[in-house]
């Protein structure tokens, strides 16, 4: 026994089994999203979803799997041999290294790192390196266009989301995501940042290229996508498997700064199981919400995207960090933090509308009963 | 801003609603009596042959000219039990080329045809298109059976 | 090139002109978009569209020549074909251009089961339009599938009536074919009633939501005047501003006895078109609702209608309001049982002259828009 215990102090081999543990997560997660985003559409849609394979279209990411590795592994003859090879785990990797910051439990996770927020958000910026070689490797004018296009869209809205986060950060006083969450104690951050919860809302669907952001893919419609020369299992690191893990490793990050994670209400109390269960509700709620928004929104034009970033989302982030800022510095109570973020929140909807809806009226159909 | 609120709305709203999907190859719709499937030939219970006597009406109603018949004496009538003097000798129908347009039906003198309105009117994938050109016995067979009720144009 | 002079600091080097070359990107038989085999070339500078070169013939079936093969009876079931979408409002220009030549008068009843039957094909045929418009701005199928459903409720009426899901052939010169059965009036109402839950649907999902308006707002413009000389016909004229329905211009059929608004946009754009579309989905409700109540009994086709139909010689032009446009359908009879000629005066082929003035200037994306909100169906472009 003693020898066992000793061989898991071993710092390495203490890694390697939580790294196994997470990604035996992320593997499951990811089979049961592609699972699950189907159900979610097909509700919204007043529809089914999978059905057939297997009782309610469980075993559906099974079947998509084997159909996936089953299919040939094209490779267009003047591309880069290395590059094209090097692109799926280039943007694949760095998603999978950012779950190594995130604490699950009180207690675990894989490593608690004191700047954990910091090295989240720099790895996962690494992703738009893959995409970028993804589409440079093909050596297709409409590949390296739509890779150009969404690494542009990656890049920009890393600012604004950084500038949210970096808001809270402030208030919590602390990269550590262990000890930002537990600063949120009774309330958590969404109630006093609802600024910032839309602007990572946005944001986070914008990371992960999902509707209605999505021109990336979209446009592989008419221009290309980075991955439009990829095919089975190159495609599905670079396109499904990324998509969802990000997803999830967004997901799970935003439930732990802004829902409060593993401790509210009364996750300390209650112990790891708890804390298991609090944490995968709201990863899950979250998960929803984009699901939902998935199944709902059209995609917006490039020029859109790019101007709703810098335009938009950029200085309301700004905004966010100045009034944390000002709160702080004053030492002003807790309920001004709610009060001027929700105002600038309502404000910066007002002006969305306002700003969409042009002069004219919306309706400009007359009805003519003579004509 | 609220437009898009209002759209997220109306999707949470129908997540509530019961789906609208038929499974459908374990659920089979009920179809209406005026379905129009591709069109059978009718035979007669009480004298033991087909109404179809072979007359080239409906070859010639054809828009798509995918009927082809050909009649003979019907040797029923030499013994006296029909009052067929012809019969249908040779019937094809080519299903691949069919328009179910019901014109073949409607020109036919004697109600030997009809369009089938159950599922084995729909349910005719094959292979290969040759397999598609129905003869006299497969196009009798379900009335023959007893399994067809054809709806007649008032 | 550095340029040394006495201040060596200074480098200055000759501006390049950087060359660009226009891309010709090809929008494929095989479009992502529903609007069935259409090939657009789109010769695109930068991001923007500079020319736009369709390529139709795909969908080309010959029904013209077809018809000219073919007797009365026989060449109705080709009409259904060519706009497949709006087919009963085919059917009726085509049996009302029989009738206007050989001078058949129709019974009422028969008339007003064909003006009901036309306004639920053109709910039917808008309810497409909304769910391959959603389609083609993105949404991931919500809207498409909120107006399947809607369009399969009707189809359930139209099976119960004719048999056939989609390829009628109800119609006859003279009147309709069969009559309808009982609880016709019943069944009407309720899919009436439903219909209207599916329009607010789409409504409350579409109609003022900003991404939708971002996407289709001021996105292939054309004027009234531009739009009069492209010929174009329909929601696309009127969505530009110019009042005209041949419902009402010249009306056919029993449409003088029904009280109805005509949608009339101000703009012209492809968001002014969703909302006309939208607005004409209730007008025809009320106009069926009208027809409901007004319909009599009796017979459906004329008593002395003789079982083949000889028409005697001489030419019509019959045009209708379709779904799309204004359909016409040119007879020339050389008497006898077959047509001579029968042209087809196709809304949808018009309506596609106008796509180059429409797109030219906008970004890729909007090109697709621009074509889904034309609304086009290749079988009446291509016939």
């Amino acid at each position: 026994m003693n020898q066992l215990e000793s061989l898991f102090d071993n710092v390495w081999i203490d890694a390697l089994w939580r790294l196994l543990v997470v990604l035996a997560l992320m593997v499951f997660v990811v089979l049961l999203l592609t699972w699950g985003e189907r159900k979610v559409i097909g509700r919204i849609q007043m529809r089914l979803g999978p059905m057939r394979t297997g009782p309610y279209g469980i075993l559906q990411p099974i079947a998509d799997m084997i159909k996936i590795l089953l299919k040939e592994d094209l490779r267009p003859a003047t591309a880069d041999r290395l590059a094209f090879e090097l692109a799926p785990f280039l943007a694949f990797v760095p998603v999978f290294l950012t779950f190594v910051a995130l604490p699950f439990t009180a207690s675990w996770g894989v490593r608690v790192l004191s700047l954990g927020l910091l090295y989240f958000f720099a790895v996962s910026g690494l992703t738009a390196l893959g995409y970028l070689i993804a589409g440079w490797a093909s050596d297709n004018k409409y590949a390296l266009l739509g890779a150009m296009r969404t690494a542009a869209q990656l890049i920009s809205y890393e600012v604004p989301l950084i500038l949210a986060v970096l808001a809270l950060s402030m208030l919590a006083g602390s990269l550590n995501l262990v000890d930002i969450v537990e600063r949120q104690g009774r309330v958590p951050f969404v109630v006093w940042q609802p600024l910032g919860f839309f602007i990572f809302l946005m944001c986070a669907l914008s990371d992960v290229t999902r509707r209605p952001f999505d021109t990336a893919a979209a446009e592989s419609e008419l221009v290309g996508g980075p991955w439009i020369e990829f095919s089975s299992i190159r495609w599905s690191m670079l396109y499904a498997l990324t998509e969802y893990a990000a997803l999830f490793a967004l997901a799970t990050l935003g439930s732990l700064i802004f829902l409060g994670g593993w401790d509210w209400p009364l996750g300390r109390d209650w112990g790891w199981w708890w804390q298991v269960i609090l944490i995968f509700t709201k990863t899950s709620l979250l998960l929803m919400v984009f699901l939902w928004a998935n199944g709902t929104f059209a995609r917006i034009r490039v020029d859109q995207l790019m101007s709703f970033c810098w335009k938009f989302l950029l200085p309301l982030g700004l905004v966010q960090v100045f009034l944390n800022g000002l709160i702080l510095v004053y030492d002003w109570p807790d309920w001004t933090l709610l009060v001027t973020s929700g105002l600038a929140l309502a404000a910066a909807g007002y002006a969305l509308h306002a700003g969409l809806r042009v002069k004219e009226p919306l309706r400009t159909v007359s009805l003519r009963s003579d004509a | 801003m609220l437009g898009v609120l209002r759209g997220m709305a109306g999707t949470l709203l129908t997540m509530v609603r019961k789906p609208v999907t038929v499974q459908y190859p374990d659920v089979h719709k009920p179809l209406p009596e005026r379905e129009r499937g591709f069109p059978v030939l009718l035979w007669d219970h009480e004298v033991g042959e087909p109404f179809c006597t072979g007359c080239h009406a409906c070859e010639r109603a054809c828009p798509t000219e995918c009927i082809s018949v050909t009649m003979k004496d019907n040797p029923l009538a030499a013994e006296g039990t029909s009052k067929r003097r012809k019969i249908v000798d040779r019937y094809l129908l080519d299903y691949g080329r069919c328009t179910r347009c019901r014109i073949c039906v409607e020109v036919c003198n004697f109600s030997a045809n009809a369009m089938n309105n159950t599922w084995q009117g729909h349910e005719l994938s094959r292979y290969d298109r040759a397999e598609l050109v129905m003869d006299l016995e497969q196009l009798l067979a379900q009335s023959k059976a007893k399994q067809i009720e054809p709806w007649v144009a008032p | 090139m550095a340029k040394r002079g006495k201040n060596r600091l200074m480098v200055v080097e000759e501006e390049r002109d950087l060359e660009t070359i226009d891309i010709n990107v090809n929008v494929g038989p095989q479009h992502p978009a529903t609007h069935g085999v259409f090939r657009m070339v789109l010769t695109v500078s930068g991001e923007k569209v500079v020319d736009v070169v369709p390529h139709i013939g795909y969908m080309h079936r010959g029904a013209e020549k077809l018809s000219e093969n073919a007797d009365y009876r026989q060449a109705l079931i080709f009409q259904d074909r060519t706009d497949y979408l709006a087919q009963f409002n085919c059917e009726m220009c085509y049996v009302m251009a029989l009738e206007k030549l050989a001078g058949i008068e129709v019974p009422e009843r028969a008339e007003y089961i064909r003006v009901i039957l036309s306004e639920l094909n053109r709910l039917t045929s808008h309810y497409m339009f909304a769910g391959a418009f959603g389609t083609d701005l993105g949404v991931y199928g919500t809207v498409y599938t909120y107006a399947f459903r809607e369009r399969e409720f009707i189809q359930e009426v139209f099976e119960e009536i004719t048999g056939d899901r989609m390829m009628y052939g109800y119609f006859r010169p003279g009147g309709v074919v069969w009559d309808v059965p009982d609880n016709f009036k019943e069944r009407v109402r309720a899919v009436c009633e439903k219909t209207r839950i599916g329009i607010n649907d789409i409504e409350r999902l579409v109609t003022g939501n900003e991404i939708f308006v971002a996407r289709s707002r001021d996105i292939g413009v054309i004027s009234g005047e531009d739009a009069i000389d492209y010929g174009l016909s329909g929601p696309m004229l009127r969505a530009s501003g110019v009042p005209v329905d041949l419902r009402r211009e010249e009306p056919y059929s029993i449409y003088d006895r029904f009280d109805f608004d005509i949608p009339v946009g101000e703009r012209g754009d492809s968001y002014d078109r969703y909302l006309v579309r939208m607005e004409e989905m209730r007008q025809s409700l009320r106009i069926i609702e009208q027809a409901l109540e007004q319909m009599p009994e009796g017979p459906i086709l004329p008593e002395k209608l003789p079982r083949r139909l000889r028409l005697p010689p001489g030419e019509v032009y019959m045009r209708t309001e379709n779904p799309r446009g204004e359909y016409g359908i040119y007879l020339v009879s050389k008497g006898g049982e077959k047509p001579y000629r029968l042209k087809i005066r196709s809304s949808c082929f018009c309506n596609l002259m106008a796509l180059k003035k429409m797109t030219v200037g906008h970004y890729v994306a909007d090109a697709v828009t621009i074509l889904g909100s034309v609304d086009i169906v290749l079988g009446e472009v291509d016939r």
